[in-house]
């Protein structure tokens, strides 16, 4: 059973984490809200697709590819630049806490560890490029039909 | 007078249609200086001079400089060059020079009044940010606390660091660092504090405080461009960003490992 208090709090938490950085890379105030929506989505799918028993590899490249289908939707719809929302999908699962721990521990010199977790790391990110690349590409091929 | 339509010509250069070039030019130049992609000022270049009824537009750009190039109604070969120095991240500026550069593409705007429209535009890029970073970071920061498995009182503290390594960033800036020292400086202060303050507060989750301290110097602007310009193939953009990205990561990871050699040295441990 998952619990819905933890649920709120992720998405919350990617919503406003999103909505902050929006604002940090000054994105237009109207796309605040909509990129805020995207962020939360892929994160729940992020976090959701794990304990039904998927790899966590593919669960960022789901939500990533959700979020950069969604981001081209929106961009489209509201006219406004695409880097926007891409940007705002990609955000909640850039792998930070990875990454801290890697720094962590290839600063206590416990290299071993340290290599793993950055290549971890490394995987999420391209994870994450690739699924954006795929959202995008279908996006091309669907607006370039018409 | 020779120029393009409403031909203005610098003293002693008669035969430049200067309006249609600036226009062009100063387009191309805000969409790189505040984050945009490569190929968007190419393609925004070549949009709006077809829009001004330019013949053969050409553009290429690379993250630090633009070439342009078209055939004038009189059948006259022109081409400039410009450098693109600054660089930030305002994509609200990128979005309002994409909408000015639709309106000319589908021909409403003249070159002239394309040309006030980008001018007040790039007045507004003057404009200092303010303090109105320092509360976004501080939302970023605080969110993605969450998200690293903290409760209340990391998300607090992680907020505080966030706009404080953001207030010295901006401190920074205003003396021409060009985010280099920031970033260093913000990587140092993200992991040094919470591991100090871990020692005044029991069981705070240090790494939640550091992790969501971080995201917002995370380089997402250029990640993105990085994909975006790579699918389009442009790969002299896209590896340009992605450069710069892995940049801004070594630097903030350099500054944090500075962290625990001080923080021994703080405690009375030596170095």
């Amino acid at each position: 059973m998952i619990p819905a208090a933890d649920v709120l709090c992720y998405l919350a938490g990617s919503f406003f984490g999103a909505i902050g950085f929006g604002m940090l890379t000054r994105i237009p105030r109207r796309a605040l809200l909509p990129s805020g929506i995207i962020a939360a989505l892929v994160y729940l799918i992020y976090w959701l697709l794990p304990l039904a028993g998927v790899s966590e590899y593919l669960a960022v490249f789901c939500g990533c590819l959700l979020g950069s289908i969604l981001g081209h939707i929106c961009a489209r719809r509201m006219r406004i630049i695409n880097t926007v929302y891409l940007m705002s999908a990609i955000v909640p699962v850039v792998p930070g806490l990875g990454l801290y721990r890697m720094m962590a521990s290839l600063g206590q010199e416990q290299m071993h560890q340290g290599a793993s977790q950055g290549v971890q790391a490394m995987i999420i990110i391209a994870m994450t490029a690739l699924g954006l690349i795929m959202g995008s590409y279908l996006d091309r091929i669907i607006h370039e039909k018409r | 007078m020779q120029g393009g339509k409403a031909g203005v010509s610098y003293p002693g250069d008669n035969t430049v249609s200067v309006q249609e070039m600036e226009a062009l030019q100063l387009a191309a130049q805000l969409i790189m200086e505040n984050g945009g992609e490569t190929f968007r000022a190419e393609e925004t270049v070549r949009r709006m001079g077809e829009g001004f009824g330019l013949q053969q537009v050409e553009s290429f750009a690379v993250p630090s400089g633009l070439f342009i190039s078209y055939r004038t109604e009189e059948g006259r070969l022109e081409t400039s060059v410009r450098r693109v120095h600054h660089r930030s991240t305002n994509l609200t500026m990128v979005d309002s020079v994409n909408q000015i550069s639709r309106e000319t593409a589908a021909g409403k705007l003249s070159p002239k009044e394309a040309l006030v429209r980008l001018r007040t535009v790039s007045d507004l890029q003057k404009k200092g940010t303010g303090l109105r970073m320092l509360p976004a970071a501080a939302i970023c920061a605080g969110g993605f606390t969450f998200l690293f498995q903290g409760g209340w009182t990391e998300a607090l503290l992680s907020m505080g660091i966030a706009a404080l390594v953001q207030g010295t960033g901006m401190l920074l800036a205003r003396i021409h660092d060009p985010g280099i020292a920031s970033n260093i400086v913000g990587g140092l202060l993200t992991a040094l504090l919470p591991a100090l303050a871990a020692g005044w507060i029991p069981g705070l989750i240090t790494e939640a405080v550091v992790a969501g301290a971080l995201m917002p110097l995370v380089p997402g602007v250029a990640m993105t461009n990085a994909v975006q310009d790579t699918l389009r193939g442009d790969m002299v953009s896209g590896l340009s960003h992605g450069t710069s990205a892995l940049m801004t990561a070594c630097l903030i990871a350099g500054g944090a490992l500075l962290a625990p050699p001080l923080i021994r040295l703080i405690q009375g441990g030596g170095l």
